[in-house]
């Protein structure tokens, strides 16, 4: 249904949410890095939210279509062009067999597009999700990124042309940034006995720039100072302050401490392990991480609490089944 | 007529693959960029010979810095 002519930097089939139910077995949930753009552009072409849709990190690959479909792209404008003509973002339009979509890259604003596709992805279900886990090996397609040569067959979908032209409304377009707001609960290792105040202090009044060695299993920022830490060093857990006795991760979007450097885990991240978590990035805002460009953006924390997470979380599941939510 | 092989990444020098005054084709490996813990390969656009090497191992790119000065053959 869709070959890959040029694989880019990253192409990986992702659902949502993942394949949760398994960290206690130490498997990560991985899943789409912005299920938001993920669910919306499901939503636009008539699939669960959840279905699997091809994500597409920082651009440069093209594929072509061996049937007629109907498709969706979201997430950022990576100025996709289909046989030379661009194409609209955030909107169903059809497909050809023989047709050529191209990817540029990464526009100034946002790192990860998504191909959502009417009837979705015919990838086998390993542990209940069609998500791939890179460093795992496992799920999505042959548990790797896609490369030239790979085709990905399409679920079974029943009059699709009722689809073309649906479009998101503007309304609920997310927007992208380059100093991106994260809204954060703090624990649980925290104020006093592993942060101190002034530790938190800077954690919550920095742009931390996101640093280039970021992945689908963690974006990783700038150094913390030394003042950070309220102990001097990891106990029973080792030298460095970070340290702590094994423990599970927070995952999704636990704020992990490694050295001095802060480490957000996210998709493929670690469900344990023996460094100390300081904060937790709410479920409303974990899909901005997937839209951080590593290198360039920076992310600024702010401070909530459980009641409001939840309050955001709610709002974000319902703004999902909004009636006016496609035009 | 000259040209420029830009990064097409944001993400650090992890190494050069080619020599000043080197002839190289279209689509010769290079620069090679280390972004997302993966080492991303820096073609050359056209055939060429290697003019400057702008950059070295540990620097910072972002799109469009320019790493490599090529002449055409």
């Amino acid at each position: 249904m869709i070959k890959v002519l040029n694989g880019g930097i990253e192409i990986v089939v992702e659902d949502w949410p993942g394949r949760v139910g398994y960290m206690g077995l130490g498997m990560s949930p991985s899943g789409a890095l912005d299920n938001l753009a993920l669910q919306l552009g499901n939503i636009i072409v008539g699939n669960d939210p959840g279905e699997a849709g091809i994500e597409i990190t920082a651009g440069y690959c093209s594929f072509e279509f061996t049937e007629d479909r109907v498709i969706c792209l979201t997430g950022t404008d990576m100025s996709a062009t289909v046989n030379g003509k661009p194409v609209p973002v955030w909107e169903a339009f059809k497909v050809y067999e023989g047709d050529q979509l191209q990817f540029g890259h990464f526009a100034d604003q946002g790192f990860r597009a998504y191909i959502l596709i009417a009837g979705g992805i015919d990838v086998p279900l390993y542990l209940e999700s069609k998500s791939t886990c890179l460093f795992g090996a496992y799920g999505g397609f042959e548990g790797r990124k896609l490369k030239p040569g790979d085709e990905l067959m399409g679920g079974e979908v029943a009059d699709q042309d009722a689809l073309i032209g649906r479009k998101l409304n503007p309304q609920y377009m997310p927007e992208y940034k380059n100093t991106w707001d994260v809204r954060l609960i703090v624990g649980p290792a925290s104020v006093p006995d592993y942060v101190t105040e002034e530790g938190m202090d800077y954690l919550f009044s920095h742009e931390h720039k996101v640093r280039h060695d970021s992945n689908r299993s963690g974006y990783r920022l700038e150094e913390l100072p030394s003042f950070f830490f309220a102990r001097e060093n990891g106990g029973e857990g080792g030298d460095h302050p970070s340290n702590w006795i094994e423990s599970g991760y927070n995952m999704l979007g636990a704020v992990n401490i490694n050295g001095n450097f802060p480490t957000l885990l996210i998709g493929d991240g670690p469900t344990f392990g023996g460094l100390m978590c300081s904060a937790n990035i709410i479920y409303a805002d974990l899909w901005k991480i997937g839209q951080t460009i590593p290198g360039r953006d920076k992310i600024r924390f702010i401070q909530t609490t459980q009641e409001e997470a939840k309050k955001a979380r709610i709002q974000q599941l319902q703004m999902l089944k909004k009636p006016d939510l496609v035009m | 007529m000259g040209f420029n092989l830009e990064a097409h990444m944001p993400g650090l020098v992890a190494r050069v693959t080619c020599e000043v005054g080197q002839e190289v084709e279209e689509n010769q490996e290079l620069v090679v960029l280390n972004c997302m813990k993966t080492e991303i390969s820096c073609l050359s656009p056209k055939p060429g010979r290697v003019k400057e090497i702008m950059v070295a191992e540990w620097d910072e790119m972002d799109v469009g810095i320019p790493m490599i000065k090529l002449e055409e053959l």
